[in-house]
Order: C-alpha cells, then structure tokens, then sequence
C-alpha cells in the first residue's frame, strides 16, 4: 500500500471531522462520524489529485469539512428545548458571546503578562500621602534628575522641621555579570540606605548592612528571572558591578518600583559614600506634625543650598504615582465619547409603528441587547489596552501610560461605533444581521426619490432602508415593519427554521 | 400529512435535488453548489420531518468498490407531495434541477 503524499492533509480534516463530532449529542454521533468520514473520502477521490499535493483542491476539501461543524451544530441546537430557543436568538446570542470570549481572552492576558497583572494591582507605600518627591523647579518634567549628592547631604545633616526622612537614588547604566558569567549592561541605582524604609519596606537589618566594604544590593524581581535564571541561591552571593564588588542581599517585587527611572538594581550605600557630584533624585517625607495651609499634590519650598544660599524646590506628592490604570481608562473612556460624533451618527435609525405592535418585552430585549454590548465592551477595552501597554516588562511607566491612554481611547472609540453599527444593523424584533443587501435608486435622481441599500431580515419582519446621501427628507436609517401577509416569502418564520 | 410543511426555497431545491436522483449529500452538493454547511444541515431537517429518508449502503457493496459505505437518501410519500407543492409556489425548481436517474441505490 502506498502513501499519497496529501496524508497529514487527509489526516488534518479527519481531525476536523472528529473534533466537530463532539458537538453532536451522543446517540447519534457515531453515525453522523460515519456519514461525514464516508463523504470526506469520496470528497477526496473526486477533488484531490493521486499524486502530489493541489493546495486548490484541499482548501475546497478543508471548506467541505468546515460545513461538519455547521452540520454538528445544528444537530445540537435541534436536540434541546433550550438550545434551540438560542438559535432562534443565534445571532446575537453569537454576538455576544463572542464578546465574552473576547473578554475572557484580554482579562486571561492580563494576569499571564508581569506587567499588566502589576499595573492592576498597584504596590502600597507606606503613608504615601506624606512622601514627596523633591527636585529642582527648572525641571520640566520628572524625567531627568536634577538634585546632587552635594546638595542631599546638605539637607540630611541640617535639622529640620518640614521633613522627618530623606533618601537618594541615582540611576546609571552598569555593568554585571549574569548567570552564566557573560557581562550585561543594566539599569542600577545607587539608594541610600534609608529608601526603601521610608517607601515601607523594611529589608532584614543584617541582610541590607554593608560586609567588609561589600555593599548590599536588592535585584527586582524581572531582573532575577531575566539574568539569573530565577535561581534563589543567588541570595549571599557577591558579584561584580563594575569595578565596585556588591552582594544580593534581596530581592524586589514586581511592580514595587514607582519612582521615576526604570531600575533594575539598587546598591544602598551610605550617604557618606554618595559622591557630590552625583545627580539623582530625592524622596523626602513630611512630617505628621507639619502643617501648611495649601497643600496640593505639588508645591514649591525654599530650602538651603550647599554653598549658603536658597533655592526654589517643587515637592510633588507621590500619591499619583500609586494610582492604578482605572482613572486613565476612565478618561480615555470620556475622550472615546466626546469623539464618536465626530466618527458616526448616533441615533439608531426611525423606527415606526410595528403593524403588529411590539411587545414591551421584544423592546427591552432590543435595549438589553445594546446595554450588554456596552457593558462587555468596557472591559475588554479595559484589559486590552493593559495588555498592549504592558506586552514586554521593559516598556518604561510613563510610555505604558502613554501606550494604555492611546490604545484605550482607540479601542474604545472604535469598539463604541461598531456597536452603534451593529445595533443599526440588526432586525429590533429578533435582533439577527440584516442580509441581503440591494441597491435602490439612482444618484441622479436623489432630489425626486432616494437611493441607498436595503437589507431585509430573513425572519421576514422587516426592511432597513440606509440612504445613500442624508438629505432633509431621509436624514437617517428607516427600519420598515412587514405585516403578516409576506410570511410566504418567509420559509422559516411559519414553520421550523431550515437556513 | 396533516400540515403542509412550507418549505423555503434552499430546501425545496434540496429536496427536488433528492427526487431527482442525487441521492448523497456531495452529490446534492454538486449539483446545488450549496455549501456542505448548508445541505447536510437541511437533509437532517428535512429527514426529521419525514420528507426523505435515509439508508446505509450495503457493506458488501463497498467491500467490493474498496470504499466506505455510504448514506444514500431518498423522498418518503410526504416529500413527493411537498415537492409538488413546493413545485407550484417555486415554478422555475425543476428547471434549476433537471431529472437524473442514472444513481441507483
């Protein structure tokens, strides 16, 4: 017996054929397995050629096969009550729950990414609402370090009243070796000692001490798994940063860090050692006991200057830099709304009277269907947008915000109109798809009649007329009732639905 | 039969296939140009309301062709008078379907 060389083709739409056998009730699957592999293989001495591979004729087998699954579903539908009261609502049932899937796709990426799973659940500093950050008022933005070494030690050793805790950072490139020695560039901070004790976290005292002139360094949690192979004995060990000798004393959560700079180490070292001339930034808390009438989130204070003089400082409150994802939905969310008249008309067409009249609870079925469309909407394009700013954990926080603001008002305003379209769409008594779509009219003759598309539903109640050109006469979409005496051109509305 | 069943014309063309000696479903796709989709789902239908029936091929039959049997179709009494109602509301169903006898069961 000789193999054709179509077999993992053959073999493939087995597999489909199989696959689509689950959704057929039980008594009669094997049957129904029989028939369509019996059909396949006669489908396949018709189509497909003895030797080689026509990938013509495959996709015309594959289409074949692909019917299977509309075949085992309607055997489905027709084996329940219930399930078949869902085909007659098929469409929008399907609409739906494609949505669901969707949402449940965008929430699942959501806790399977580092970073938006992060993002979603924002770290807790301690007393945030006193902790500011200082740097200098010609600072455009928190991008850029702007306070020195000088100059924080300056402030550390003068008594003060305003703040009861200082700390420094700065934030350079440096080299380290990784797991398996080679040398990698990485973002380190060199923090004195008191940083994190003043973010809340308060690091094992003999762990964060500095071991004959090694001093202790904390690694964030991505920089562990990236270079060090997630390994935990790499705790204790010394390593080579630079030509400066530290040792891993602990390590970082993900998503701890909020402070400006993307760090991926941090070396504390004592204030004594931060050199003058090192540029970085500093986080100061207030004290309990200080009060000044017209505190905002940022404010400017004098404060003295290494060489005696004074100088204006902006202290910008940390407190925003806690905030989660959502008020950044949520005004992207807005923004969506002020722009989608701009992109789409929003009424949803003149509907006027049914001959029949509509029940209240065909309307509300209308309205509901929309509501939920909007309400599934919402956080898919919550979950996505966290999703497409927190892809890779090396995207900076401030471009993932710029990332989730942009795709989050995208998605929104796109998803907004597709959900007015699809509502415009759809027949308001069984809520499937229009079909069907004809052209009417001329453009020639648009100031005498009107010229647009017509669809009609297939459960034969009714005709949506879309002009082509609004004009005065036909501004909008016209949805058109039918009485019962078209239900003979309407197979499926008088007796058990065929198509 | 007690009802008429009124049948669309997707179904009637389906059916008038059937009667018309394309007796497996690829070949009422053949001749149709439905997709498979379309015609086996319609042929469950209209064999649950009993307007065709359906039988397995004799397994000797295909032993000896060298190929599985087949689920060949065929119009029960009720489907011969649907079809002929069928024929009255969709005049122009035997001209899309010509007559073809030369599939046996």
């Amino acid at each position: 017996m000789k193999l054709r060389t179509s077999l993992p083709c053959h073999l493939a739409e087995l597999c489909m054929i199989r696959c689509a056998s689950w959704l057929v009730p039980r008594e009669q699957r094997q049957a129904w397995l029989m028939e369509w592999n019996a059909e396949l293989w006669h489908v396949r001495e018709l189509c497909t050629p003895q030797k080689g591979v026509s990938w013509q004729a495959e996709r015309e087998v594959a289409e074949f096969c692909w019917g299977a699954f509309q075949d085992a579903r309607c055997l489905r539908q027709a084996d329940g009550n219930g399930i078949a009261r869902v085909a007659v609502m098929g469409s929008a049932m399907r609409c739906l729950f494609s949505m669901m899937v969707l949402l449940a796709a965008s929430y699942g990426a959501a806790l399977l990414l580092p970073g938006a799973f992060v993002a979603m659940h924002p770290p807790k500093y301690k007393d945030v609402g006193h902790l500011v950050l200082i740097q200098s008022t010609m600072a455009a933005s928190d991008t850029s370090a702007t306070i020195s070494g000088e100059q924080y030690n300056t402030w550390k050793s003068r008594p003060r009243k305003l703040f009861d805790g200082f700390a420094f950072y700065q934030v350079m490139l440096r080299s380290l070796p990784d797991a398996q020695g080679k040398i990698v560039k990485e973002s380190v901070a060199v923090a004195s000692p008191d940083l994190f004790r003043l973010l809340g976290v308060n690091p094992d005292d003999a762990a964060v001490q500095s071991r004959d002139g090694v001093l202790p360094m904390l690694v964030s949690s991505s920089l562990w798994h990236r270079r060090f192979g997630g390994d935990p004995a790499i705790v204790g060990r010394e390593i080579a940063i630079g030509s400066d000798r530290v040792r891993v004393a602990g390590l970082v959560p993900e998503g701890f860090w909020r402070l400006p700079g993307k760090v991926d180490a941090w070396v504390l070292t004592p204030d004594d050692a931060i050199p003058p001339d090192a540029v970085g930034y500093v986080v100061g808390r207030v004290s309990a006991a200080a009060k000044y009438p017209g505190w905002t989130n940022s404010w400017e204070m004098t404060a003295p200057l290494p060489n005696g003089n004074t100088g204006e400082f902006l202290c910008v409150n940390l407190s925003d830099r806690m905030r989660g994802p959502q008020g950044l939905f949520l005004f992207a969310v807005i923004l969506a709304c002020l722009a989608l008249p701009a992109t789409t008309s929003l009424p949803l067409g003149e509907y006027r009277g049914a001959p029949r009249g509509l029940s209240w609870g065909t309307r509300l079925r209308r309205w509901s269907f929309l509501g939920s469309k909007l309400g599934l909407l919402l956080p898919i394009v919550y979950f996505a947008s966290l999703d497409l700013a927190h892809l890779t954990t090396s995207i900076d926080p401030i471009k993932s915000e710029y990332i989730q603001l942009l795709a989050a008002f995208s998605l929104c305003l796109f998803g907004l109109r597709w959900v007015l379209r699809d509502q415009r769409e759809r027949c308001p008594v069984c809520l499937r798809t229009l079909t069907n779509p004809a052209r009417v009219g001329h453009p020639s003759r648009n100031f005498l009649a009107w010229n647009g598309t017509e669809l009609i539903c297939t459960g034969g109640h009714g005709l949506l007329h879309v002009p082509e050109i609004e004009t005065s006469w036909f501004s909008t979409q016209r949805w058109l009732y039918l009485d019962p005496s078209w239900e003979i051109l309407f197979a499926e509305s008088a007796s058990a639905s065929y198509f | 039969m007690a009802t008429e069943t009124k049948l669309s014309h997707t179904a009637a063309m389906i059916l008038q296939t059937v009667n018309a000696g394309y007796i497996y479903g690829f070949s009422v796709m053949e001749m149709t140009g439905l997709p498979s989709g379309t015609v086996y789902p319609a042929m469950r239908r209209l064999e649950r309301d009993a307007l065709i029936r359906s039988h397995w091929e004799e397994q000797s039959i295909a032993d000896e062709e060298q190929r599985p049997p087949r689920k060949y179709y065929k119009l029960t009494p009720a489907g011969k008078v649907t079809l002929e109602a069928s024929r009255k509301r969709y005049p122009l169903l035997a001209k899309l379907v010509p007559e073809h006898q030369e599939e046996q069961v």
